[in-house]
C-alpha cells in the first residue's frame, strides 16, 4: 500500500524518465515497493523484457507499467507522456557529452520540452528534477567547510571547462524560471557520487587517468558518495513529501570514504594499477597553469582543467545529508560498507566477462 | 569591422565561434537558431551581440556581412539562399547543400548577386594540407597528377554520434539522400575534386552495411564505400570510406608522372614519394632512411607549430575562415572554387544515386554501382 503521508495518491499516474538507466531503474522500483501502481516509463527505446517482467511481479496484478517511446527532444513526443500526469521524475540525462552545445541540448532543451508537455494541462503535482553536486561553486568557501543546499550554484560554469556541470546549472535555472513564470512546482535533488553495480565510471574526484599514469589528486578529500540504492530512495520521497515545493536535497550517504580510501580499497578488491599522489598545492597551480596555458594559446588545450574545476571536485570539503534526514525522512537504508561491497563484486565480474 | 552571423547553432557552431573570434577585424554580431534556448547559450559563452530564434530578424537586426550556416544539411541551400539575398556573403559548412542542383541555383544566385560563397571543407586547409597544395602547384609531382588515394574513415563506436544516430530512426542523418555517407564524406571527396579537371568522370561505387552494424540491427545505413573514379582521359581516383577498419585514417595520396605525395591528416604529416628508384640494394636501404628523416621533420616542426600557438585542432577552419574573409575585404582570391564546390557535389550525389536506390532490394547488403558520367565543368 502507497504510504498515507503523500502529495498524490496510489491511483495517479507518475511519469518517468529514464526509467532504464541507472538510477531510474532503483527510482521504478522503489516506487513499485512502496504500492504505486501507475507509472508512465518515458523511453527512447523497449527495455530489457526480463527487467520488465520484474517490475510487473514486483508490482503484483494490479500495476500498470506503460511505456511511452520518444525522444525528450520532440514537443509532441513530451506532450504525449505528460499528458493526465501527477507527479514526474526527471531521470534522463545528458551524460557523457563532451561538447557543450549537446550537453545542453539533452539536459536542458530535453527538461524545457518535458516541463511544457506536463503543463499543458492541470493536474501536475511535482516536477522533481535530477541535478548534481557539481552545480555549486564552493571557490569562496574555507578549505574545509560544509557544502550543503545553502551553497551557491557556480555562476560561470561555462568557465569551468565541463560540458556536463554547465547544462546542469542551465537545466536547474530553467526550472526555477518555469516555477517563477508559469507556478511549476518542484523539488530540485543533487545527488553526490553515485555508485554501484552497473556503474562502471571511477569518479574524477578521485583523480584522472588522462596522462598514462593515474594521477591522485583527491587525498584525504571526503567523496561525497551514495549507494544508488540509497540515493533513489530519497529520490522517490523528494517527489512523494508534502510540504518540500521549491526546495532543493543534496543526496549523500552518511559515511563517507576519503578519495584515499575509496581508492586503496578499489585497488584491493577490483585490479591493482599505479597512481601518483599529487598534493593539493600542486595540482590547484597546475589546474593554474592549464587554465593560463588555455587562454594564451586560444584554445590550443581546452580549459579542462582550471582553478573552477579543482575547487569544485578537488578542494578539501565536507558535506551534509542533515537536510534530507529531516525532511524527507530519509535514512541510508544499505551501509556504505555494504553497498561497496556489491559495488567491487560487481566490477570483478565484468573484468571476468571482459 | 567585418560584422559576421552564425545560423545554427549545435555542435559546430562552437568551433566556428572559437575560429572567428581569434581573428582580427569582425565581429560575432547575431547567432540564430530555431530553438531559441541553443541560440542563448551560445550567446551566454562567447563574446556574441546578439541572439536570435528568427533568422529573417538576425538579417535585419544584425545586419551581418557574413554569415556561417552550421545548420544540419537539410536546411543549408534555403538558409544560405535567403543570407545571399538578404546582401550577405555565405560560409556553408559541409556537405554543402543536399542537391548538386541546389549547388549550382546557389552559386549562381550568389555571382548574380555579387555575394561570395565558400564551403566548410576546412580539412583542406590544414598546415599539410597547404603544404601539399603549394607543392603540387610548384611541380613537384612532374605534370597533371594521374592517380590519386582518399581515405576518409569514421569510427563508430564513438559513443556519442553512433549512439544518437544508430539508437534514434528519425535522426536526421537518416532522412539525408546519402544518410551517414551524405553528412561525413565531403571531406575526402573534396580532397579528390580539387585535383580533378573539367573532364567528364565515370564513376564506379561498392557500398554495403558492415557486418558489424547489421549485428546491431542495421539495416539501412552504408557504412562501407568504396569508390573508382575516371577522368577522362586518363587520371584516376580511389575513395574509400569505412567505419569499420583500423586504424581510422584520413589520409590522401596523390602521384604524378614524377613524384608522389602522401598526406597523414590524423598525424599532421606530409611525406614525399620520389619516383626515381635507386640501384639494386640501395632502393632497400636509402628511401627507409629518407622517410625516417621526413618523419623526424614532420614531428619536430608540429611540436614547433605547437609551442608557438598555431597548432589547435580547427587551425584549418581558422585559415579557410579568413582565407574567404580576405576575398571578400580585399577582393582576394575564393579559397574554394566554384568548380570545387560542384564537382564534390556531383560526385557525391552520383555515389548516393549508386548505392541507395538499391537498398530496397530485400536481403542485399553489396551493392555495386553502374557507371555513369559527371561532368565536373
Amino acid at each position: 500500500m502507497a504510504e498515507p503521508q503523500c502529495i498524490i495518491g496510489p491511483d495517479e499516474r507518475i511519469l518517468i524518465t529514464g526509467a532504464f538507466g541507472f538510477i531510474g531503474q532503483r527510482v521504478v522500483e522503489g516506487l513499485l515497493r512502496r504500492g504505486w501502481r501507475r507509472l508512465r516509463l518515458f523511453v527512447r527505446s523497449s527495455g530489457p523484457e526480463d527487467l520488465m517482467a520484474r517490475w510487473r511481479q514486483l508490482g503484483g496484478p494490479e500495476v500498470e507499467l506503460e511505456l511511452v517511446h520518444g525522444n525528450l527532444l520532440s514537443r509532441p513526443d513530451c506532450a504525449r507522456a505528460g499528458q493526465g500526469v501527477a507527479l514526474v521524475y526527471h531521470l534522463a540525462a545528458g551524460r557523457g557529452e563532451k561538447s557543450f552545445p549537446d550537453a545542453f541540448m539533452n539536459s536542458v532543451v530535453t527538461t524545457r520540452n518535458l516541463i511544457e508537455g506536463c503543463l499543458a494541462q492541470p493536474g501536475l503535482r511535482r516536477f522533481v528534477n535530477t541535478s548534481t553536486f557539481s552545480v555549486y561553486s564552493n571557490q569562496n568557501k574555507p578549505k574545509g567547510s560544509v557544502l550543503d543546499e545553502s551553497c551557491p550554484m557556480e555562476p560561470h560554469p561555462e568557465r569551468r571547462g565541463d560540458a556536463y556541470s554547465f547544462a546542469k546549472v542551465k537545466q536547474d535555472e530553467i526550472v526555477m524560471e518555469y516555477a517563477k513564470t508559469r507556478g511549476l512546482p518542484y523539488v530540485l535533488v543533487r545527488p553526490g557520487v553515485v555508485y554501484g553495480p552497473g556503474n562502471k565510471s571511477f569518479t574524477g574526484r578521485v583523480g584522472v587517468g588522462t596522462f598514462g599514469i593515474f594521477l591522485h589528486l583527491g587525498g584525504s578529500n571526503l567523496i561525497p558518495m551514495t549507494y544508488v540504492e540509497n540515493c533513489a530512495d530519497a529520490i522517490v520521497l523528494a517527489g512523494l513529501a508534502p510540504g518540500v515545493d521549491g526546495e532543493v536535497f543534496n543526496i549523500v550517504d552518511d559515511q563517507p570514504l576519503t578519495s584515499r580510501q575509496f581508492l586503496r580499497a578499489y585497488k584491493r578488491q577490483v585490479r591493482k594499477f599505479r597512481s601518483l599522489y599529487v598534493p593539493k598545492f600542486i595540482s590547484y597551480h597546475l589546474c593554474w597553469l592549464w587554465e593560463w596555458y588555455a587562454h594564451w594559446s586560444q584554445g590550443q588545450l581546452p580549459p579542462t582543467f582550471n582553478r573552477l574545476a579543482w575547487h569544485a571536485y578537488w578542494k578539501k570539503t565536507r558535506y551534509s545529508n542533515q537536510k534530507i534526514k529531516q525532511r524527507l525522512g530519509w535514512t541510508q537504508r544499505v551501509p556504505t560498507v555494504e553497498g561497496l561491497s556489491q559495488y567491487f563484486s560487481s566490477l570483478r565480474e565484468e573484468k571476468r566477462h571482459a | 569591422m567585418l560584422k559576421v552571423g552564425i545560423i545554427g547553432c549545435g555542435k559546430i557552431a562552437d568551433s566556428h565561434a572559437a575560429q572567428i573570434l581569434r581573428l582580427r577585424g569582425c565581429e560575432i554580431v547575431g547567432v540564430c537558431d530555431r530553438e531559441g534556448l541553443m541560440a542563448r547559450q551560445l550567446f551566454e559563452r562567447f563574446p556574441i551581440r546578439a541572439h536570435f530564434s528568427d533568422v529573417t530578424e538576425m538579417l535585419d537586426k544584425a545586419r551581418p556581412d557574413v554569415v556561417h550556416i552550421t545548420t544540419p544539411p537539410q536546411g543549408h541551400y534555403e538558409l544560405a539562399r535567403l543570407c545571399v539575398e538578404a546582401g550577405a556573403h555565405v560560409y556553408v559548412e559541409k556537405p554543402f547543400t543536399v542537391h548538386a542542383a541546389e549547388a549550382e541555383a546557389l552559386l549562381d544566385l550568389a555571382v548574380k548577386r555579387g555575394r561570395k560563397v565558400t564551403v566548410g571543407h576546412d580539412d583542406q586547409f590544414s598546415h599539410v594540407a597547404r603544404r601539399l597544395r603549394r607543392l603540387v602547384r610548384e611541380g613537384y609531382l612532374g605534370g597533371d597528377p594521374v592517380h590519386m588515394e582518399s581515405y576518409y574513415c569514421y569510427d563508430l563506436t564513438d559513443p556519442g554520434y553512433a549512439r544518437a544516430l544508430l539508437s534514434d530512426k528519425q535522426h536526421w542523418v537518416r532522412r539525408l539522400p546519402g544518410k551517414l555517407l551524405h553528412n561525413i564524406i565531403s571531406h575526402g571527396i573534396a580532397r579528390l575534386a580539387e585535383f580533378l579537371s573539367t573532364g567528364p568522370l565515370h564513376i564506379t561505387t561498392c557500398g554495403f552495411v558492415s557486418p558489424a552494424l547489421q549485428q546491431w540491427g542495421e539495416r539501412e545505413i552504408i557504412d562501407e564505400l568504396r569508390v573508382i573514379i575516371r577522368e577522362e582521359p586518363g587520371r584516376t581516383a580511389y575513395f574509400t570510406f569505412s567505419s569499420q577498419m583500423r586504424p581510422s585514417v584520413h589520409q590522401f595520396r596523390i602521384f604524378g608522372p614524377k613524384n608522389g605525395l602522401f598526406l597523414d591528416q590524423d598525424q599532421e604529416t606530409l611525406i614525399r614519394l620520389r619516383g626515381a628508384r635507386y640501384k639494386s640494394y640501395a632502393e632497400r636501404f636509402v628511401p627507409p632512411l629518407g622517410f625516417a628523416r621526413q618523419y623526424f621533420e614532420a614531428m619536430t616542426g608540429n611540436v614547433r607549430k605547437f609551442l608557438a600557438r598555431d597548432f589547435h585542432m580547427k587551425a584549418g577552419m581558422k585559415c579557410l575562415i579568413e582565407s574567404f574573409y580576405q576575398s571578400i575585404v580585399a577582393d582576394a582570391p575564393l579559397p574554394i572554387s566554384y568548380r570545387e564546390i560542384l564537382a564534390t557535389s556531383r560526385i557525391m550525389e552520383t555515389i548516393f544515386d549508386q548505392i541507395y536506390p538499391k537498398l530496397r532490394e530485400p536481403e542485399t547488403s553489396l551493392r555495386t554501382g553502374r557507371v555513369v558520367q559527371v561532368s565536373a565543368g
